[in-house]
């Protein structure tokens, strides 16, 4: 209702994006894109910290040790189970005072600490849910896989690193591009602890200029922009790497 | 001294379920063995327990002089020496045949990639498939893909073979091919311990037949006797359902 009255009023000037912003950087649009380097930088980061720390954990999860999976299965419920928010304002106001102090004071005078915040809480949460898409995937392989591998003499570690591994990423290739993109959506939430990321410069040019529906209806069409360019990209990869009369053989 | 040597091997699944019951095989070099029985009798698992896939708690399993149970065995090494073929072929689907052929020479044996595709082309060549050493597994027909993993064993220079029922996963067909060549390896003097119901095979090149039955093991008999009469009950009429038709 209220933004429907609104409208009525609403004055629209979608040249407000080249007009000067208050910061004295440039315009609203550079103010934008400004934010969409944040974005992307914190998404990357975020990204390769998930799919590290979501394959080290997928592959304890599918070990024999009774003590690995359930060490694995702990982690995945601990970070999969916390709202995102909640575990950005825990590394954010929580663990800096947990720590010894000096360590807490030098956290905290971090000149980047929220993009670092960022990463390591998107990133975390993130990699619960890629070690779930990994641990499915090499679940997914026949059992006999990794006999024949262990028959002809690779230890465990070569086992994961030449035969199992790189089949599991294939068969979770699409579900992998769904959780990349919701890093780069996730991302979002940190403009609460300040960082200047996409949807954050789009509320601060709301504030400055009052254009609240160029500011956003910018900001949407650069997230669907970016998210388009990433699932083109994944597609290209997934047809790079797909095996050779894979799906006919079984 | 024995190729394989297992002695009162013991196999539980849990604390209730046993699956090998004291088993006892000697296999001498240039020996073929054929391991038969009803499903579920323990044959598959006991063939595994030749190169560890399968554990054992009771018993012992010397391999060319290695004790395969021992702890302090180094098993990436024992089984990079005892080939092994299995039910479902496992090739490695992501890697093409020469790459399939190739892994384990270069990560296990440490050869270099030459040496290793000079020898996997040869072992191609031998099985027949050196047109298709740039396909990947998924292009191949099953028969194929046997022959291709029973090459990926053997550039390995394996002291003995290990097969699990080679041809029951394949159309018929495609039996023959793979047989012949495993005819041919048995007759070059290759040690075989050869899980299979192809008794066609065990006739022509078994030198004996191990019949199983719920983990244990019934009969171990020259081929000639084991055909012409065997001993037990449940070997007689094992081989009265599958000769029948």
């Amino acid at each position: 209702m209220a933004a429907g009255s609104r409208g009525v009023n609403y004055h629209w000037n979608w040249g407000i994006l080249l007009e000067p912003s208050p910061d004295g950087q440039g315009t609203y649009l550079d103010m934008l894109l400004g934010g969409l380097r944040w974005t992307i930088v914190t998404a990357l980061c975020a990204w390769v910290v998930a799919l590290v720390f979501g394959s080290a954990i997928g592959v304890l999860r599918t070990l024999q040790s009774r003590t690995a999976q359930w060490v694995a299965g702990a982690y995945v419920e601990l970070f999969r189970n916390i709202p995102l928010l909640v575990q950005l304002f825990l590394w954010f106001f929580v663990v800096p005072e947990l720590l010894p102090r000096e360590w807490g004071i030098w956290i905290k005078q971090l000149r980047y600490g929220a993009f670092y915040t960022a990463v390591v809480a998107i990133g975390l949460y993130m990699s619960s849910r890629v070690a779930t898409q990994v641990s499915a995937g090499i679940s997914a392989l026949p059992k006999g896989q990794r006999m024949a591998g262990t028959a002809i003499g690779l230890t465990p570690a070569q086992t994961y690193r030449y035969i199992l591994l790189p089949m599991a990423y294939r068969i979770v290739l699409p579900p992998l591009t769904s959780e990349f993109l919701n890093t780069i959506k996730n991302t979002s939430v940190a403009l609460t602890i300040g960082l200047m990321e996409l949807t954050g410069a789009a509320r601060s040019m709301q504030e400055f200029s009052f254009q609240v529906f160029e500011a956003f209806t910018a900001a949407t069409v650069i997230y669907l922009l970016l998210n388009a360019i990433v699932t083109f990209g994944m597609r290209a990869l997934e047809r790079r790497l797909a095996v050779p009369g894979f799906n006919a053989a079984r | 001294m024995s190729m394989i040597s297992m002695r009162n091997v013991s196999k539980w699944y849990g604390p209730q379920f046993q699956v090998l019951k004291d088993c006892s095989v000697e296999v001498e070099k240039g020996e073929v063995i054929v391991v038969c029985g009803p499903s579920g009798s323990g044959k598959s698992t006991l063939i595994k327990t030749v190169n560890a896939l399968e554990t054992i708690q009771n018993g012992e399993i010397v391999v060319d002089g290695v004790t395969v149970n021992a702890s302090k065995t180094n098993l990436p090494k024992l089984r990079a020496r005892v080939g092994m073929v299995f039910q479902h072929f496992e090739l490695f689907p992501h890697l093409s045949i020469i790459q399939n052929l190739c892994l384990g020479q270069e990560k296990v044996l440490g050869r270099g990639h030459d040496e290793a595709v000079a020898k996997a082309e040869a072992l191609l060549k031998r099985v027949g498939l050196s047109a298709h050493a740039q396909k990947f597994p998924g292009q191949l027909s099953g028969g194929q893909q046997q022959r291709v993993a029973i090459a990926r064993a053997l550039v390995m220079d394996p002291v003995c073979m290990l097969f699990d029922e080679p041809t029951s996963a394949l159309d018929p067909e495609m039996i023959t091919e793979v047989l012949d060549v495993m005819v041919e390896l048995a007759r070059e003097g290759m040690t075989m311990m050869v899980v299979t119901h192809e008794m066609g095979f065990a006739r022509k090149v078994a030198h004996r037949v191990v019949f199983m039955d719920q983990g244990e093991i019934v009969e171990d008999a020259l081929k000639e006797d084991f055909f012409g009469t065997p001993r037990s009950e449940r070997a007689r009429n094992f081989l009265s359902k599958i000769l029948s038709h």
